[in-house]
């Protein structure tokens, strides 16, 4: 049996474009005391000085203007002696950071710890274009192989579609329309939460008609560049019985994996095997069923930074079989309502994609809504008390981290 | 009594210069340059064939021998860029996809060019050939060659800023 290890505070700042009145380190704290006001909501009584320890979550030193910008941050949230590490994997920190929290709590070397993320990609300014998305872009660009890839202009979009479209070749989908639909379902969704910087009521023709990005993904098929921050408290269950916290949300299974950043080197290009690899760790130490996942869970927020790849992740992380995951959502399966709602709160492509801080506020959304307090985007029913989130990232998307999290209910359920 | 916020935005520029060496994967680079040929690895152990090429066979550890490979090659999967970094910006629209080159086990990422850049023409199956830079506009790196459709090759071999690879 795994050390029981809760979520017991959830803090996120609402994402958006572009935050002139705040600095990365301003937005951290901004998420800190949401994070300490939410777990003393349900019961604790602590402030900043009882936390022990702190991971940080940051992708980008270029967007942040930075290097080791956690250590800033350790000072401005009053963390000074004591432990804070960094991790970075890509579009995949969120879900990174909240394992090694995980893990630290586990171990024993931190009772109570601050599980942090943030990014501030828009001070990254293009004075060619006088618009910052193609100098963010070039930040990111350095994530390829500097010297294989990323002078053939490997960037995130072009990397991630190629696997997209050799799924394509393989299974005959996602086609474009059943990409679009999952543009439609996240836009949507985000209507629904006001931390969103996207929401849109939007249809097929839409997505269909908005500009080309990367052949076959057009620009409502991508998630934009977002500012935010996002923080849980983890602590233990006699830290947890201790602070008398109401609602605690356990995390079950942590699972993550790095595939080969060379996609010419896999097998298959038309896998994410991280997401597959990851997926299986997590659902095995949860004591889940691969093949049956979607019976088991209530929802998953998924990382949608690029619509076909929502599509694929349906079938890696095990919710429906190969090659099925554009009739899934044709059938309406990941919507709100459907068979089993995927990205409840609008993912990426409804909230934006403040890497390090997305994976942490995926994570806090779908603690949410197993405690029923997502407010105006909560599910209507909460059956089985488990939910997933899922972070993707880095060159060929090669990181994957999947958590498990249930919550009271979802315990005592087979 | 909340004051009106007024926002201070400050230009500014990280830059740094490299001399990067190639270091085990030198060769691939300096025949590129001189000798337009393209060198994977062969594993001495289990045989399989890197490109790029590697040192050591990352299966096995064990050292990989250096090895021509032809310029010929299928597509394996691509796209067309038509928005991105600033750097790329001003070569959009770009075809770009893996390549596997005649015997080799795994895909290099290239730019893929062509006199007629639509999808059905660069997609899965086709067959490509690489053309290169001018000697003296080779540098030594990735950006020295690029692949073109098998029926385009003499087009593109013949335009006066490329060569073909003999
Ligand atoms: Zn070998």
């Amino acid at each position: 049996m795994h050390k029981k290890i809760a979520i017991i505070g959830i803090g996120i700042t609402p994402f958006k474009a572009r935050y002139l009145d705040k600095t990365y380190f301003e937005l951290a704290y901004d998420a800190t005391k949401l994070a300490l006001e939410d777990a003393n909501k349900n019961g604790a009584e602590i402030t900043h000085k009882n936390l022990q320890s702190t991971v940080y979550g940051i992708y980008n030193e270029l967007f942040e203007r930075q290097f080791m910008p956690d250590i800033f941050i350790n000072s401005y949230l009053g963390m000074n002696n004591k432990p804070g590490t960094r991790i970075a994997t890509g579009g995949a920190t969120g879900g990174y950071t909240v394992r090694m929290a995980y893990a630290e709590v586990a171990s024993g070397i931190s009772d109570l710890c601050l599980c942090l993320g943030v990014e501030k990609c828009n001070d990254c300014y293009d004075e060619q274009t006088g618009t910052t998305t193609p100098e963010v872009l070039n930040a990111i660009a350095y994530s390829a192989d500097m010297t294989y890839e990323y002078p053939m202009g490997m960037m995130a979009a072009s990397s991630y579609v190629t696997m997209v479209n050799a799924h394509f070749e393989e299974f005959g989908n996602p086609t474009e329309e059943q990409m679009a639909l999952v543009s439609v379902k996240n836009h949507g969704n985000a209507m629904n939460n006001p931390k969103a910087q996207s929401p849109m009521k939007i249809t097929v023709e839409d997505v269909m008609n908005s500009r080309i990005i990367c052949y076959p993904f057009k620009m409502l098929d991508c998630c934009l560049y977002s500012e935010a921050s996002a923080a849980l408290i983890l602590a233990n269950e006699e830290k947890v019985k201790e602070l008398k916290v109401e609602n605690p949300i356990w995390i079950t299974g942590v699972g993550a994996a790095n595939t080969d950043c060379f996609i010419g080197n896999r097998e298959d290009m038309g896998r994410l095997y991280s997401n597959i690899y990851a997926a299986k760790a997590a659902y095995k130490m949860a004591d889940l069923d691969y093949d049956k996942i979607k019976d088991q869970i209530d929802c998953a927020e998924l990382h949608d930074a690029f619509s076909g790849q929502e599509v694929i992740s349906y079938e890696e992380l095990g919710f429906v079989p190969f090659g099925e995951g554009g009739k899934w959502i044709e059938s309406g399966g990941p919507f709100i309502d459907g068979e089993m709602p995927c990205c409840p709160c609008g993912g990426l492509i409804g909230c934006g994609h403040a890497v390090g801080a997305t994976g942490i506020m995926s994570t806090g959304e779908a603690a949410l809504q197993l405690r029923g307090d997502a407010g105006k985007h909560q599910l209507k029913t909460i059956e089985k008390g488990r939910a997933i989130s899922h972070s993707i990232g880095g060159p060929g998307a090669a990181y994957a981290a999947v958590i498990i999290m249930t919550n009271e209910e979802g315990l005592k359920k087979p | 009594m909340s004051e009106k916020f007024e926002d201070h935005q400050i230009r500014d520029k990280i830059q740094i210069d490299y001399k990067y060496t190639m270091g085990g994967q030198s060769k691939f680079f300096i025949e590129l340059m001189k000798n337009k040929k393209l060198h994977g690895t062969k594993c001495a152990k289990c045989g399989k064939i890197w490109m790029p090429p590697r040192k050591h066979c990352s299966e096995c550890y064990t050292p990989a021998e250096w090895v021509e490979m032809p310029h010929t090659g299928t597509i394996e999967v691509s796209t067309i860029v038509w928005y991105g970094a600033a750097e790329f910006i001003k070569n959009v629209p770009y075809g770009c996809g893996f390549i596997k080159l005649d015997g080799a086990d795994n895909s290099l990422f290239q730019g893929i060019f062509s006199e007629n850049l639509v999808p059905s023409k660069i997609k899965k199956g086709r067959r490509v050939r690489a053309v290169f830079k001018k000697s003296d506009e080779r540098e030594g790196k990735m950006t020295d060659f690029f692949f073109v459709p098998e029926d385009e090759y003499e087009t593109w071999a013949n335009k006066p800023e490329f060569e073909g690879g003999e």
